[in-house]
């Protein structure tokens, strides 16, 4: 029995796991599935660019006070667009909480999965939520 | 002892990973009937607004019509809409062979809805990457022994070297199988059919439909990326050849290769208004040991419009690409 309940559990897990994917390049490569990153933090930059759209956002660590600045990557704008987005969207100086998975490489860098923008839940086109 | 109880949990572990397996291919081959629903980072037009599940009103009406009574494979006047390519990371997953796994039935939609279409063909991170089965994994897959080995190198490195992550065309079927939208414009007057394709890095495909035969092999530009194309009606099916593929590309994320002796016969139809099914049989005798086909369906997308995607502008996952042994792509020494 306790075998079996395993058995769903570790199916679900797999599952889970299988959802990110980018149509442009390999997720698996860039991207440790393992290691799923939320942040929050203050847009510093945004790139409206294909293959891919970055945001750049300085989060401050709630215990040293130190300010860490993440690089987090979309999908292209034509994916952003069909999925709500505008220019005006992002902007310099704007709280956002990103929910994503960080890259292999360990550098402050990530794939966006949601953004959220003055509470409101946006796909970032790219990985798990809507593909590219 | 011990060894015999290592043993039993080995088989138990072999047999949960093939259950794994398995079940994740029924999931992720499955549930696809939301033909109404865009494909995977295609949201928008009409796809949005339905649930899933709801009946599309497009697939129970008929194709439209050119006014000589050819089927329109394109918009009707007054109308928008595009054909919302699904994401097919695997061809293995669409092949029509005896032993693969069930295709989704006809009149279905290939792509699902939200983040559906994404997981088709099981998706490139299965597992945190690394575990996907290879070449053994599709014995109706007829490999030659390299391309067989070139697969499951592939497979183990997570498609790191896909020529789609530099930009380069799909190869192919896979023009079809790359989720941005495309467009078909048939112009009888001027016997010829243009595909129009946002992604697959802003591509265009020119059927020639005046009974010419193919561009000779011998000419400098005698293997390009996307083929030379002929085509011609067969009743409603539109049915074209084509042959002098370069071997720039792959045919899908998962890395089936192809060589230049690739010959493609593609067949198009559209059972209603709201589905194009597509269907290509891969004849490569330089990689495979006979032909095999795939096909699916591609959910027709109301009042959107293509956008622009030009790939090349800013493509810094080149810039970060490392080989096997560790040195950068571009820029290294």
């Amino acid at each position: 029995m306790k075998i079996r309940v395993l058995a769903v559990l570790v199916l679900a897990m797999v599952v889970a796991s299988a959802m990110p994917v980018l149509a442009h390049h390999s997720f698996a490569a860039e991207f440790d599935t393992t290691k799923p990153v939320n942040l929050v933090g203050v847009v510093t930059k945004v790139e409206w660019m294909n293959p891919h759209t970055y945001f750049y956002i300085d989060v401050k660590d709630a215990e040293t006070g130190q300010v860490t600045n993440w690089a987090c990557e979309m999908g292209s704008p034509n994916g952003l667009t069909r999925q709500g987005w505008t220019r005006n969207t992002l902007h310099i100086g704007l709280v956002v909480t990103m929910e994503g998975t960080r890259a292999k490489d360990g550098s402050n860098r990530a794939n966006a999965r949601n953004v959220l923008v003055d509470g409101k839940k946006l796909g970032a086109a790219s990985s798990e939520g809507v593909t590219p | 002892m011990r060894d015999r109880v290592r043993l039993r949990f080995l088989i138990f572990g072999i047999a949960v990973l093939f259950l794994l397996t398995a079940t994740m291919i029924i999931l992720v081959a499955g549930p696809q009937g939301q033909a109404n629903a865009p494909a995977g980072g295609q949201r928008g037009g009409e796809g949005r607004g339905r649930g899933r599940g709801a009946p599309n009103p497009l697939l129970s009406q008929p194709a439209p019509r050119l006014p000589d009574g050819t089927v329109n494979l394109g918009r009707v006047p007054g109308e928008l809409g595009i054909w919302q390519l699904p994401y097919i990371t695997n061809m293995g997953d669409r092949s029509r062979a005896v032993g693969a796994p069930p295709a989704p039935a006809r009149g279905e939609g290939a792509a699902r809805g939200g983040r559906g279409g994404g997981q088709i063909g099981g998706g490139e991170g299965t597992a945190g990457g690394g575990q996907r089965g290879g070449a053994p994994s599709e014995p109706w897959i007829p490999f030659q022994p390299w391309a067989a080995a070139f697969y499951n190198y592939n497979s183990l490195n997570n498609s790191k070297y896909d020529p789609e992550g530099y930009c380069l065309p799909p190869g192919g079927p896979r023009l079809f199988a790359t989720p941005y939208p495309m467009e078909i414009i048939q112009q009888p007057e001027l016997k010829r059919i243009i595909f129009i394709l946002e992604g697959g890095t802003r591509v265009w495909r020119e059927i020639h439909m005046d009974g010419r035969s193919h561009a000779k092999a011998d000419a400098i530009k005698g293997e390009t990326w996307l083929g030379d194309s002929v085509g011609h009606w067969e009743g409603d099916t539109l049915v074209v050849d084509v042959v002098g593929f370069n071997e720039g590309t792959w045919l899908d994320y998962f890395g089936h290769p192809h060589t230049n002796q690739l010959h493609v016969v593609e067949r198009f139809t559209r059972p209603n208004k709201g589905t194009l099914h597509y269907e290509a049989t891969i004849d490569d005798p330089g990689a495979y040991t006979k032909p095999w086909t795939v096909a699916w369906d591609i959910p027709w997308g109301a009042n959107a419009e293509l956008q622009e995607y030009i790939c090349q502008e800013n493509n810094a996952y080149l810039n970060r690409l490392t080989d096997d042994f560790g040195q950068p792509i571009i820029g290294g020494k």
